[in-house]
């Protein structure tokens, strides 16, 4: 259907065949005066005056032609026939589409061999004498497809004005519009080299008269022509924007009325827009190109000025800049494009320039090009950081102290920005208000509800509140005020996820408190709008926590301000009336809420982390309820803390450094778990068994002077059997009785050594720092009594009842203590067999061998269970359930003392210390009458073998008398359990031995008589 | 015919057109008829014309009414015809000047539009009384509006529409007056002193064949019209010898420039020499130059006009003056032996022109004058020649007659023929005024130079 290869002729541009052509035409055709006449009579009358007949459409289109290379006169008359032609054309061939009948292609390829012809004609005349005929043509041809394609527009086969590709496609497939085209890109590419302007201002001219509908063609021919296209419609725009006046423009933009009485910008706008699609970089570079240009003070031969010489007019360059800004903000498109390079121009010196430029200009005019700028700002849907780091570089005052990124431009320049900034924060302050009053209305009538109204430069800033809290944070001069009045900006405009995110950055990144009060800030203007901010930032930050998003830096200063905020709820409390005092209970009742969350962190890798975690934990309330699971994870966490801290101390210790922090750490740590402890009956169990397994713990055993003995000899399960399969058999061979377990029978076989060899070489570990150890153990204990004497059964810390005398140790709770001996005996007992409370005869002791052997080791490795111990006693009764830890600790000094050949019992100084702990505690525990007590007062001054005659009477008196809990009633006035002795039998029966070792060394023993009265 | 407007109102455009012009031609012809002096229409008529055929803007409320092109040229077909249809001379030429000579008001635009257009459709049908009309006009009219006329006739035939220059060519076999005026109106545009004020080249050749063909072709208005006192101020010149002498003197330096330019752009190929075109046309012009003593004669004017005024040879040599030493700036650079012998042929022919002009009583001069506005150009043997006249020999003996030029001194004795019965200085008293040394201004305005 179409004729592309007779199209050919002028579409590859080979003006020689079309003057070959139209020469030999020429020749044919060269009429007589005469006959042209006549020709211009038929053409007149459109009736061929010879035959007297009417000429058809062809033949008119013919006789026109004719005219056209023959009468020089007739040119005007000639194109405005054609036009007629041109139209019935693309009548002919839209109906054809429509109906979409091939019989009727006769019609249209009539015309179009006639419009072959025609273009022919032209483009020839085009190129003889392009300076005659492109103006002519080009302003006829731009004409003519602005008419067609508006009258066209509305036919059912035309696409819609806003598919620019369709329209491209249906118009450059009709033959007449194609040529037409072709004709006015001919005469563009042949005027661009003298007058630019001309046809640039007549393709302007036309898209304003017939937009949408020409925009194709404006397309086509710009993205035939991008660059000097690009350049000129910026030009024509200045050029016309100038002789328009800026002033009013920037009102009716401001309104928001789109430049309709401003014909030109608006089709520059719409071209650009157009081309923006595929050469949205040239008209990036053209546009930044016009800025820079219309900087660069006026010289007279400027190299870079082309033909179009807006930049030697002086006037034309002042409006430069106003005119992109209103370009700008009359397409996104555009402003988009030039608004991330633009920031990146703007170096001091440019600034510099531009101040000098724009200090010309009236203040009415600077004014509303402020406003238009703050507009534009607050409308960028990107850069817009770049664009406020930018703003508030500059505007930020120049100081010695801190230097910004760029040097400090001139005080004028700032100033300007300065100004620009505040503007630019009220604007939004407008926006934001005024659309969070529609959203209210909104929310009120659901029905009525209006899209919000979106301002991009918030939209897009919402993806950096990060960056901008880090800013603000830096507290720089005017600057941290700025950004803090945006954010909260943001927030409001964001709503409850971005003021969250705010706050939460503001939690994270604050590192004193002056930065931290930025947060309160924030939270007091947010609070009038906002309900529940400070429980929705707690839980993002747990998320964040929970995702690892934060690094170990943050995550210790957000736990460290978090801390910081309720324990400024303390401060208030004791009398410093704050602003935050509400906020502080938020934050700490929200912590709460999270504390199992919190937990984990405990025994974070990272000390520094774990230390705020606890500075947290331990000033955090605790909550009201919480799932048992919960507790237990937590306590458990803080107990490890515990030691991971105590271990710290140590190191710190050594090395010297932040050893206060891991002292604090401690000390925190304590606080933490006595208040756990007395939360609930649950967590003090939980708390005080942890507590006891972890000092008992191998790991641990270093930090209380234990020494992490080689149990092998003990009948515990060699952990390395299994793995040890294959090793050599005489390997396990040498293992004694490790292929049959004997453990706790009365075959039990002990290996303690190869005969020949010797004891089994014990491992020697290095004694621990004494002094470390016993602040070790004096911290343990301190932690084991207070969340014993915790009372906990009271419920939580707040509710404790202040001790009437601070001197007077609180009791330490029964429970508690019990919970200690139960896990004592767990622990160091490991054979449940012979569990039972009451003792048996002494020589029964000897079916017990190994595991009292393995007893006494758990105290020697672990001297920390002796104090542990007396904590048990002095919680009466509950030192009753160590009964076998007792019994077997007793049987086997009594086997030493027996066994030992040495005169004096100080010779034997760990069992000596060994017997006098037990009997003491025993003592203490109302296991034993005070009268036998007291015996151990004498172990030092005794041969081994009278201690063990002491020790005899104690297990006798204990066998006798059993270690029961029932024995005990509990005394309302003392708050402690006691035991009646009274009840029990006679004690001088046992006291017998007493007295007689006394009588044998009464020289020695004289002062201690008085002790063994009955 | 004042009265007839109310019934044009109401008419379209075109009609009332062709109706205005009914009524003018009757009007006309009853004025003739009736012998009113002066032959001339009234305003009232004046202000209908403007009205319905110019459709110039009658007051500010009243948007003109403008014409389609399609009326335009029914209107330019109607009126060739009505030219040609109507058998008397003086009425033609009255509806001429009804139509077209220039108020001095905004229609006058319109008017020239109009006119350009009609004459150059009557040069494509051949309408010689139309030619004729206009060949009238042009002598009438303010050399302004002439050169615009020229202007569009050279653009639509020369330029525009390829092909068409045969067409313009005939005019001089249709109306040589109108040939003859559009000569002198052609050279007085073209002054070759910019790219754009050269002629375009086949213009040249047409002219260059009209003259050769036919020399007395550039007296034709001289012979034909009665010369009175009344030559309208500012006009263009009588005949186009003045400009023809301009071309031929300029044309070797202003070409020369030209081919420069076109060198640099590398697009000079395969266009035709004009210096042979030039030769040819400075021989004709000499020709016609040496036919006049013949006529003026006859006429009775020999020695009263002068055909070469003494201005536009003072504009000329000081133009030609400037172009030397553009020149010679020039070929410093550049092969000099070619430049200097361009130089030379500009001045060759300066001094023929005034040799031939001065001796056929076309220049009315003394050579005192001549070496005044001389005195700044360069050597040259001839103009040396021409410039201190027929010598006495016993004089050159003793002292040259005038040192007016440092190369003076050692110039060769004359040694060509001079009219011994021509002594113009005795039979003429100066009426020039002594020019001064320097009386050029080299940057003054050519004040109808087109403007675009």
């Amino acid at each position: 259907m179409l004729k592309d290869q007779t199209m050919s002729v002028v579409v590859d541009g080979s003006p020689l065949k079309a003057m070959q052509s139209s020469h030999s035409h020429t020749a044919q055709s060269a009429l007589s005066a005469q006959e042209l006449s006549q020709e211009i009579k038929s053409f007149i009358s459109g009736v061929d005056t010879v035959q007297g007949r009417k000429l058809s459409v062809r033949e008119h289109a013919r006789c026109a032609v004719r005219l056209l290379r023959s009468v020089p006169a007739c040119r005007g008359v000639v194109l405005e026939h054609l036009r007629g032609v041109y139209d019935e054309h693309v009548s002919a061939f839209l109906h054809n589409l429509e109906t979409e009948s091939d019989a009727s292609s006769g019609v249209s390829s009539n015309l179009e061999d006639i419009i072959q012809e025609v273009h022919g004609v032209l483009s020839e005349f085009i190129c003889l004498n392009p300076r005659a005929w492109a103006p002519l043509v080009s302003t006829w041809a731009v004409d003519l497809l602005g008419q067609l394609s508006s009258k066209h527009a509305g036919r059912r086969v035309a696409p819609h004005s806003s598919s620019l590709n369709e329209l491209l496609q249906l118009w450059m497939s009709c033959a007449a519009t194609r040529s037409l085209m072709e004709a006015y890109s001919q005469c563009l590419a042949a005027m661009l080299a003298w007058c630019p302007d001309a046809c640039v201002d007549a393709l302007l001219d036309t898209s304003v008269q017939h937009s949408p509908h020409f925009d194709w063609v404006v397309a086509h021919i710009g993205s035939a022509f991008p660059g000097t296209i690009i350049s000129r419609v910026l030009a024509c725009g200045l050029k016309d924007f100038c002789s328009h006046g800026a002033k009013d423009q920037g009102l009716i933009v401001m309104v928001g009325d789109k430049g309709s009485r401003v014909p030109k910008i608006g089709s520059v706008v719409g071209i650009l827009g157009h081309l923006a699609v595929h050469h949205s970089d040239s008209i990036r570079k053209e546009l930044l190109r016009m800025f820079q240009e219309s900087l660069i003070p006026s010289s007279p031969l400027s190299p870079t000025s082309s033909s179009t010489s807006w930049e030697s007019s002086p006037q034309l360059r002042r409006a430069a800049v106003p005119f992109l800004l209103q370009l700008a903000a009359m397409s996104p498109n555009l402003f988009g494009a030039v608004s991330a390079e633009l920031v990146e121009l703007l170096r001091p010196p440019v600034l510099l320039q531009l101040q000098v430029l724009l200090q010309g200009l009236p203040r009415e005019e600077l004014d509303n090009m402020l406003g238009l700028a703050v507009h534009l700002i607050s409308q960028s849907p990107s850069g817009g950081s770049r664009v406020l780091r930018f703003l508030a570089d500059t505007a930020t005052p120049a100081s010695v102290i801190i230097s910004g990124p760029t040097p400090s431009p001139h005080e004028g320049v700032r100033e300007g920005c300065d100004r620009l900034l505040q503007m630019l924060l009220l604007h939004l302050h407008k926006l934001v208000f005024n659309r969070s009053d529609g959203a209210e209305v909104s929310s009120h009538h659901p029905a009525s509800s209006q899209p919000k109204r979106v301002i991009p430069f918030l939209e897009e800033l919402q993806s950096h509140v990060s960056e901008l809290c880090a800013e603000t944070l830096r507290l720089e001069r005017k600057r941290h005020l700025w950004l803090h009045q945006l954010l909260c900006l943001l927030s409001v405009y964001g709503g409850p996820s971005v003021a969250t995110e705010a706050f939460c950055q503001l939690l994270t990144q604050a590192h004193n408190p002056e930065e931290l009060a930025l947060a309160w800030q924030l939270h007091t203007t947010l609070s009038s709008c906002m309900a529940g901010l400070i429980p929705a930032a707690i839980t993002r930050c747990v998320a964040q926590i929970h995702t690892h998003t934060l690094g170990p830096r943050q995550l210790r200063q957000l736990l460290l301000n978090l801390a910081a905020a309720i324990q400024s709820q303390d401060e208030e409390r004791r009398g410093a009336a704050g602003v935050q005092s509400s906020m502080a209970i938020q934050v700490g009742s929200a912590v709460s809420g999270h504390l199992h969350d919190f937990g984990p962190l405990l025994l974070h890798g990272d000390s520094a982390v774990s230390h705020a975690t606890v500075r947290l934990l331990s000033c955090s309330p605790l909550p009201r309820a919480s799932s048992p699971a919960h507790l237990l994870l937590l306590s458990r966490a803080a107990v490890t803390h515990f030691f991971m801290a105590l271990r710290r101390r140590v190191e710190g210790g050594k090395v010297g450094r932040d050893g206060g922090q891991a002292g604090e750490a401690v000390n925190c740590s304590v606080l933490l778990l006595s208040r756990l402890a007395a939360y609930s009956p649950l967590t003090l169990k939980a708390v005080l068994q942890q507590l006891v397994e972890g000092a008992l713990h191998r790991g641990n055993a270093g930090l209380f002077g234990g020494q992490i003995a080689d149990m092998s000899g003990a009948p515990l399960p060699a952990p390395s059997l299994s793995p040890d399969i294959g090793a050599s058999l005489l390997d396990i061979n040498c293992r004694f009785g490790t292929i049959v377990n004997f453990s706790g029978s009365v075959w039990s076989v002990f290996h303690a050594g190869v005969i020949g060899k010797g004891l089994k070489v014990r491992t020697d570990t290095p004694l621990p720092d004494p002094s470390g150890v016993m602040q070790n153990v004096q911290t343990l204990l301190t932690v084991v009594v207070q969340c014993c004497s915790s009372s906990g059964l009271n419920g939580s810390i707040n509710s404790s009842r202040p001790p009437s005398d601070p001197d007077e140790p609180l009791p330490i709770n029964a429970e508690a203590a019990k919970v200690i001996a139960v896990t004592m005996v767990e622990n160091v007992c490991p054979d449940v067999a012979n569990g039972e409370l009451s003792w048996p005869p002494e020589e029964h002791a000897r079916t017990t061998v190994e595991r009292d052997i393995h007893i006494r080791r758990c105290f020697e490795a672990h001297p920390v269970l002796f104090p542990l111990l007396q904590v048990v006693a002095a919680g009466r009764p509950a030192l009753c359930y160590c009964s076998a830890v007792l019994r077997g600790l007793l049987a086997t000094l009594l086997a030493h003392w027996e066994a030992a050949r040495e005169t004096l019992s100080t010779d034997y100084p760990w069992h000596l210390q060994a017997s006098c702990l037990l009997v003491s505690c025993m003592g203490e525990g109302q296991l034993l009458p005070p009268v036998l007590a007291n015996v151990h007062e004498a172990f030092p001054h005794l041969t081994p073998f009278e201690v063990r005659l002491l020790l005899l009477a104690v297990w006798e008196y204990v066998r006798g008398n059993g270690p029961m809990p029932q024995k005990f009633v509990f005394s309302s006035e003392k708050g402690l359990f006691c035991r009646d002795f009274s009840r029990d039998g006679d004690v001088a029966r046992y006291v017998a031995p007493i007295h007689s070792v006394l009588h044998k060394n009464i020289d020695r023993l004289g002062h201690l008589c008085w002790r063994f009265q009955l | 015919m004042g009265d007839i407007r109310q019934s044009l109102l109401p008419r379209d455009v075109l009609s009332a057109a062709k109706e205005l012009l009914y009524h003018l031609d009757i009007y006309i012809c009853n004025m003739v008829q009736s012998g009113r002096q002066p032959p001339q229409v009234d305003s009232k008529t004046q202000e209908l014309v403007e009205e319905f055929i110019l459709h110039a803007p009658k007051d500010r409320n009243t948007p003109a009414r403008r014409m389609s092109a399609l009326q335009e040229l029914q209107l330019l077909e109607i009126m060739c015809s009505c030219f040609q249809e109507q058998s008397r001379d003086t009425v033609r030429q009255l509806m001429f000047s009804a139509l077209f000579s220039l108020q001095g008001n905004q229609a006058d635009e319109s008017r020239m539009a109009l006119l350009g257009k009609l004459v150059s459709m009557a040069i494509a049908v051949g309408r010689v009384p139309i030619l004729e009309c206009a060949a009238t006009w042009l002598q009438r009219t303010h050399r302004v509006y002439c050169v615009r006329l020229a202007q569009v006739l050279v653009d639509d035939y020369c330029s525009m529409v390829p092909g068409s220059g045969p067409t313009l060519q005939n005019i001089h076999n249709a109306s040589p007056r109108f040939c003859c005026q559009f000569i002198t109106a052609v050279t007085t545009l073209y002054d070759l002193t910019t790219e754009e004020l050269t002629p375009p080249l086949e213009l040249l050749q047409m002219i260059v064949s009209w003259i050769q063909d036919d020399p007395g072709l550039v007296l034709i208005n001289f012979l034909n019209t009665a010369l009175s006192g009344n030559q309208p101020i500012s006009s263009l010149d009588v005949t186009p010898l003045g400009g023809l002498v301009r071309w031929c003197v300029k044309a070797p330096l202003a070409y020369r420039r030209d081919k420069k330019a076109g060198l640099t752009n590398g697009t000079a190929e395969g266009e035709p020499e004009v210096g042979p075109l030039f030769s040819a046309l400075h021989l004709s012009v000499l020709q016609v130059l040496m036919l006049l003593p013949n006529i003026l004669n006859e006429k009775g004017l020999y020695g009263c006009l002068a055909l070469l005024q003494m201005e536009s040879l003072a504009a000329l040599t000081s133009d030609l003056s400037r172009l030397l030493d553009q020149a010679d700036k020039h070929t410093h650079t550049s092969s000099s032996t070619d430049a200097r012998g361009l130089s030379q042929l500009a001045l060759d022919r300066l001094a023929q022109a005034l040799q031939v002009a001065m001796a056929n009583g076309a220049l009315l001069c003394s050579r005192e004058d001549l070496r005044a506005i001389c005195s700044r150009l360069p050597h040259n043997n001839l103009l040396q020649l021409v410039l201190s006249g027929p010598v006495l020999y016993y004089n050159n003996i003793h002292t040259p007659p005038l040192a007016f030029s440092p190369h003076a001194a050692h110039s060769p004795i004359a040694s060509h023929p001079t009219h011994p019965a021509h002594t113009p200085l005795a039979t003429h008293p100066s009426s020039h005024p002594q020019y001064p040394a320097q009386p050029f201004m080299a940057g003054m305005p050519f004040p109808f130079r087109p403007s675009h």
